[in-house]
């Protein structure tokens, strides 16, 4: 089957003014994804995907560079955009809290003016293949998190648009319902040909579901291609080691030739980290060992890592993504 | 455009407003305690200094306040409280025409309201039993609509400017209700020969069409004749609503079109 590119981004830059000047969102950013594509954004909190998928909706203009969904001008042609895309975010409220999930989904299928008995017979049909249907009656605001969720997930499908933006759309969600989105999300694009670009800091979500992930720091992509694809780049060693006290700084390990990158997870209730390390040499590992324990640092274990897209994120940044969210 | 689209939106708003209004009962009964109240001390004011003939002003004032408050807490606030709960970006990402969504929003404003403000006339007319002569049904119907027409245009010119401000549009809100409310005198003549205002309040108050709907009213419902004053006043209601609504439409664009250079419409720009 031969197939047809849904979404391309050239050269896309957006800035913002600030107080004391400008930011640089996104810098020179190029993308495509395919039909019946799921493609993720991977990248920390701030890194850029909120901008990129507003300006691909059609909410917020790039500052230059260009971008075409289904085959429409995102700058010179929005409203044709709008009739053929979709999207919803992990953030949003998306409903009308005094009246039921049915009516809420109904309304929003009028936005795209679609006749009432096909519109009906739509929600009944997403309700069921998101697990819902029980309380499609419920008022918006009685809903728990998840099934709040689960509603603007069917939203953002309701027109059968052709190519749908998420925005972490699993965020603070638990795991089953979060499982049962990504099934979700994986049949539209493999069934319905739905092309999906899926923005997340969620690197197992990406790993689950995507066809194609783009990696994105600071608004730039600095890598992209399959997750396997991008894991298999990785020729560097990951280490897992385990340490006791949690370290306030890590510095040291700056000076250490051959690191490529390190990211740190703190368990304040056992008062241990889980430090995770991308060395270009197996070798270098006893050296890290020397540095931590001349720096008070006791190693509880260490093991050695599958490669992960973390792994791919530290090699190419030097840092994990709880790292880069708290310098930004 | 899709075909129909632009029916099907603005129903789909209008049913929103409906059944969110008509879902808790109690907000029915809460929305009649203002205006029957202000009415109750009106009307017993002016029966109290002999002036049996102004309840009627009183009565019409609440049932008009009924609907001037909807205008002011629901018309004028909604797109702002869209933006905040992320709800207007929903719109702007949709093909959905912004016209059927402010006329829809204001029919479904209307109908919502209706309730309450029937509930305000039936106790007022009960309580007082004011004195009134309808020179013309037809006129008195048409009257009427284009009052509401003209405040909900009002109040969709708000909803659009409101959404170039953050919380301070309530604020804002506040700060104009209670002047707007004395100028356009919902509960009795602001201008005329009845004025207590002198001509200078009384042209400003005339820029609001609150202001020449109660006129009219109160032409038609208790001062039987006199048509001529009355197609005038119903003629400047026309005009203000279209002008209101073109305007509403037109700070829309603006607004978007803004919103999408600064990222001003949606609720982070990270």
């Amino acid at each position: 089957m031969a197939r047809n590119l849904k979404l391309v981004a050239e050269k896309i830059t957006r800035e913002f003014e600030v107080k004391g000047g400008r930011i640089t969102a996104l810098y020179n950013v190029n993308l495509s994804a395919w039909e019946g594509e799921v493609l993720g954004v991977l990248g920390p909190n701030g890194a850029g995907k909120t901008t990129l998928i507003r300006i691909l909706s059609t909410l917020l203009l790039p500052t230059s560079g260009s971008a075409k969904v289904m085959g429409f001008d995102v700058v010179k042609e929005p409203e044709k955009v709008r009739e053929v895309i979709n999207m919803a975010s992990g953030a949003e409220r998306s409903g009308y809290d005094f009246i039921s999930a049915r009516k809420n989904l109904w309304f929003f299928s009028q936005l795209y003016g679609i006749p009432g008995d096909e519109a009906n017979k739509r929600i009944e049909e997403l309700a069921e293949e998101l697990s819902f249907k029980e309380y499609l009656d419920s008022k918006f605001y009685s809903l728990s998190t998840g099934y709040r969720q689960r509603v603007t997930i069917a939203r953002a499908f309701i027109n059968r648009p052709s190519v749908v933006f998420l925005d972490e759309p699993t965020i603070g969600l638990d795991v089953m319902t979060a499982m049962s989105i990504r099934e979700f999300l994986k049949r539209k694009a493999r069934d319905e040909r739905i092309t999906i670009l899926l923005a997340t800091h969620n690197m197992p979500e990406v790993e689950a579901i995507c066809n194609r992930v783009a990696i994105i720091d600071k608004g730039r992509i600095i890598a992209e291609g399959t997750p396997e694809a991008l894991k298999n780049t990785l020729t560097l060693c990951a280490y897992a080691i385990e340490i006791k006290p949690i370290p306030v700084n890590l510095g040291f390990l700056e000076s250490v030739e051959g690191i490529k990158g390190y990211t740190m997870k703190a368990d304040s209730q056992r008062g241990t980290a889980t430090l995770q390390v991308v060395l270009e040499d197996e070798e270098l590992l006893e050296t890290v060992l020397f540095f931590l324990s001349k720096n008070g640092i006791r190693v509880l274990n260490t093991w050695r890592k599958e490669p992960t897209l973390e792994e791919v994120f530290v090699s190419y940044v030097g840092r994990g993504f709880g790292e880069r969210e708290s310098e930004s | 455009m899709k075909p129909g689209i632009w029916l099907r939106v603005m129903k789909g708003r209008m049913m929103v407003r409906i059944w969110s209004q008509f879902g808790e009962y109690l907000w029915i009964i809460s929305n009649i305690g203002f205006p029957l109240l202000t009415s109750l001390s009106f009307a017993l004011l002016y029966s109290s200094v002999g002036l049996k003939s102004f309840t009627g002003f009183a009565v019409l004032g609440g049932i008009m306040v009924s609907f001037w408050g909807n205008v002011i807490w629901s018309m004028a606030s909604q797109f702002n409280w869209d933006k905040q709960e992320g709800l207007f970006e929903i719109y702007l990402v949709s093909p959905a025409p912004m016209s059927a969504i402010l006329i829809g929003m204001s029919l479904g404003g209307i109908i919502g309201t209706a309730p309450s403000a029937v509930l305000v006339g039936i106790s007022g007319y009960l309580l007082f039993r004011p004195e009134f002569s309808v020179s013309s049904v037809p006129a008195l119907i048409l009257t009427f609509v284009l009052t509401l027409a003209s405040i909900y245009a009002l109040g969709m010119m708000l909803s659009s400017l409101y959404l170039a401000y953050g919380r301070e549009a309530e604020t804002l809100n506040e700060v104009i209700q209670e002047p707007i409310s004395m100028l356009s005198g919902v509960y009795f003549p602001s201008t005329g020969s009845l004025s207590p205002f002198p001509v200078a309040v009384q042209v400003l108050a005339s820029l609001i069409p609150l202001t020449v709907g109660m006129d009219a009213l109160r032409k038609v419902l208790f001062f039987s004749g006199d048509n001529s004053s009355v197609a005038l006043n119903e003629f400047t209601l026309l005009v203000m609503a279209v002008i209101l609504l073109l305007l509403s439409l037109r700070i829309l664009k603006i607004l978007e079109e803004k919103g999408r250079r600064d990222g001003t419409l949606t609720v982070k720009i990270s």
